[in-house]
């Protein structure tokens, strides 16, 4: 049995009168690929965003890798995030007056480390060899997403969170970061990804899914 | 920049980014530095005038008439002294603090319809000690031109005097008479309204007392009390002369000059609040506008003094160009206020530096306060979900 790098024990959040997690039970171990589903407003982004130490969590546990996340200052949580997790967010966040490369490097500079060659392998690994200087705005949609994604992997994180990272892209793209997901896979990185989209969690090793804040189904 | 193959170094990325993040929001940028510039250049100029204005101030104020006076030892009960006693006390006076000096010798004489009073005085020297008479016709310009006489207003009214016209002026007991032309008519709203004026060589003949002075009156620019240690030098000096400033007008042109500086420093202080505003106002904008690229940066790795770094950078760049060209622009004004105020150009001093830099600079820091607190306080997992 690989160890246990996320755990969440009893994980609750509050939003005031809103509970959009109500008491989450759920282990991931090394090199495991989980996805999460459920429909909107079940609580798969609000989830990430404690997984990914971006928000903090009302009451119970969130064990990272053996730290517990509640027990540790902001300041370090910051840290844990940098080091070990490679981030993909639901819309395609990249900052504007940067080149593509430039914002790849960007992870690398808040990292302590820039190697543009490294950049540029990463870019052309998701097929945008020929769009280095292109501003995001100068990127598709599915351009963007890549970016993005070269941006997570870029610090080689063993943990990659992906919130619907196929959510607003047309199915060859889907499918370029389908792929690239199973090689990350197979490389052995830890993934989880949260997605509305049936074909993408089969890939999974196992599907959680919530409702109202609850996990309703462990299927393998 | 892109077609260099070197990685760039911790630094060169974090310069990459300020100045790419600057040139994104140029218009903000232009109307942050110029909120800056035009604060600073206001505060500059403020500072230059505030410190060259005692001496400027005090050189003007001095064009209203005379402060000091040297004549006989009153205790002795001459009535007046040697003309060439009197230059030689006026040469205690430092030259650059000497606005201008006139000896008086008075007299009464006849004119053509009734008696005056005749004083005998230097017209150059007078005419810059007295530069608000009003003269209708010409100040006479040389201190030899003994045919030409000046007359006070009313005395002209009541004799029936014009310019141009000549008048026969006679002492009653010598008989010494003169027949002069009068070159200019002067309205002075004191005692010279009523007296006839001509140079001091003349005075002399006609009344008979040549090389005589009564006294004389001098403008000298002054500080605080030194024109007391001028006095009470001048007295050592020459231990017959009594030499007195005279009090009430120094001492209101030391008041109106507080005033005017108290005046100044507000002005300074509204100014450097407006402007603190105004760039706090534009930071404030930025910040909002920035919030998903700032909580982005946070989501990849950057921590709260990361954050701090880059937005105090790019206001200190904005900061420190704004305020020098501040600078120059400020001492641009003070030069074109102190030509339209004093009718003289300000001299740079060094303390303005200080005096303006550390305000300004630390007005943007102020500024920068509120919008950098707001910058620390954007939650990405908040920001970055938003549509
Ligand atoms: N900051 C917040 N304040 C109040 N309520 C919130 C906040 N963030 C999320 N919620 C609520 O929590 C619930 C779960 O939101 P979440 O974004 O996790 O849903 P989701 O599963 O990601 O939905 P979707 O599939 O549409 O992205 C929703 O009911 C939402 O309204
Ligand atoms: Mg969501």
């Amino acid at each position: 049995m690989q160890k246990i790098v996320l755990e969440t024990v009893g994980l609750t959040k509050r939003f005031g009168n809103v509970t959009p997690l109500d008491g989450i039970d759920m282990q991931v171990r090394e090199g495991e690929w989980v996805a999460i589903m459920g429909p909107s407003g079940s609580g798969k982004t609000t989830m990430l965003n404690i997984l990914s130490c971006l928000d903090t969590l009302s009451e119970g546990k969130y064990i990272l890798d053996g730290i517990d996340t509640s027990q540790v200052s902001e300041k370090e949580r910051v840290v844990v995030r940098r080091e070990k997790i490679g981030l993909v967010f639901q819309q395609f966040h990249l900052v504007p007056y940067l080149t593509a490369l430039e914002n790849v490097m960007l992870a690398q500079y808040y990292h302590g480390m820039i190697d543009r060659d490294d950049a540029i392998e990463v870019l052309n690994r998701v097929g945008l060899s020929h769009r280095y200087d292109h501003l995001p705005s100068q990127l598709s949609g599915g351009e963007q997403q890549r970016v993005c994604i070269a941006r997570a992997l870029i610090n080689q994180p063993a943990i990659i969170l992906a919130d619907e990272p196929t959510g607003n892209l047309d199915e060859s793209n889907e499918q370029i970061i389908l792929d690239f997901f199973k090689e990350l896979h197979a490389e052995g990185r830890t993934i989880v990804l949260v997605t509305h989209n049936p074909e993408l969690a089969e890939f999974a090793d196992r599907t959680v899914r919530l409702h109202h804040g609850k996990v309703v189904q462990h299927a393998a | 920049m892109a077609a260099s193959s070197a990685s760039p170094s911790q630094a060169g990325m974090f310069l990459r980014i300020l100045f790419k993040s600057l040139k994104v929001r140029r218009n903000r940028v232009a109307i942050t530095f110029c909120s800056v510039a035009i604060g600073a250049s206001i505060i500059t100029a403020l500072a230059c005038v505030y410190f060259d204005i005692s001496a400027k101030m005090s050189r003007e104020l001095r064009t209203y008439g005379a402060n000091f006076f040297i004549g006989p030892k009153a205790a002795s009960g001459e009535r007046s002294m040697g003309s060439q006693t009197g230059q030689a006390a006026l040469q205690v006076i430092p030259p650059d603090k000497l606005i201008g000096a006139s000896p008086y010798l008075y007299g009464l004489v006849r004119l053509d319809l009734g008696n005056a009073v005749l004083a005998g005085v230097d017209f150059p020297g007078l005419r810059r000690l007295s530069p608000y008479w009003q003269v209708e016709g010409e100040w006479i310009s040389v201190s030899f031109d003994e045919d030409s006489c000046m007359v006070g207003k009313h005395l002209a009214k009541t004799m029936e005097l014009k310019v141009g016209d000549s008048v026969n002026v006679m002492h009653a007991e010598n008989g010494f008479q003169k027949r002069l032309t009068v070159k200019g008519i002067a309205e002075t709203g004191q005692a010279e309204d009523d007296q006839i004026f001509v140079n001091l060589a003349l005075a002399g003949k006609v009344l008979g007392v040549p090389g005589e002075v009564n006294h004389i009156m001098a403008s000298v620019v002054s500080q605080g009390t030194d024109i007391d240690t001028l006095a009470a030098q001048l007295e050592r000096e020459f231990p017959n002369l009594d030499a007195k400033p005279i009090r009430k007008v120094s001492y209101s042109d030391g008041k109106i000059l507080d005033r005017i500086k108290g005046l100044m420093a507000i002005v300074a202080v509204i100014i450097l609040s407006v402007t603190t505003l105004c760039v706090m106002t534009t930071l404030i904008a930025v910040v909002s506008e920035r919030t998903r690229e700032i909580g982005l940066m946070k989501a990849i790795g950057a921590d709260d003094r990361g954050v701090v770094l880059q937005f105090l950078c790019e206001i200190m760049i904005i900061g420190v160009a704004g305020v020098t060209a501040g600078l120059g622009l400020g001492f641009l004004l003070a030069q074109v206020l102190g030509q339209a105020v004093f009718g003289s150009a300000i001299t740079f001093r060094a303390v303005v530096l200080p005096v303006a830099l550390i305000p300004s600079l630390l007005a943007a820091l102020a500024a920068a306060a509120l919008p950098v607190r707001m910058a620390l306080g954007i939650v990405p997992a908040r920001v970055l979900k938003d549509e």
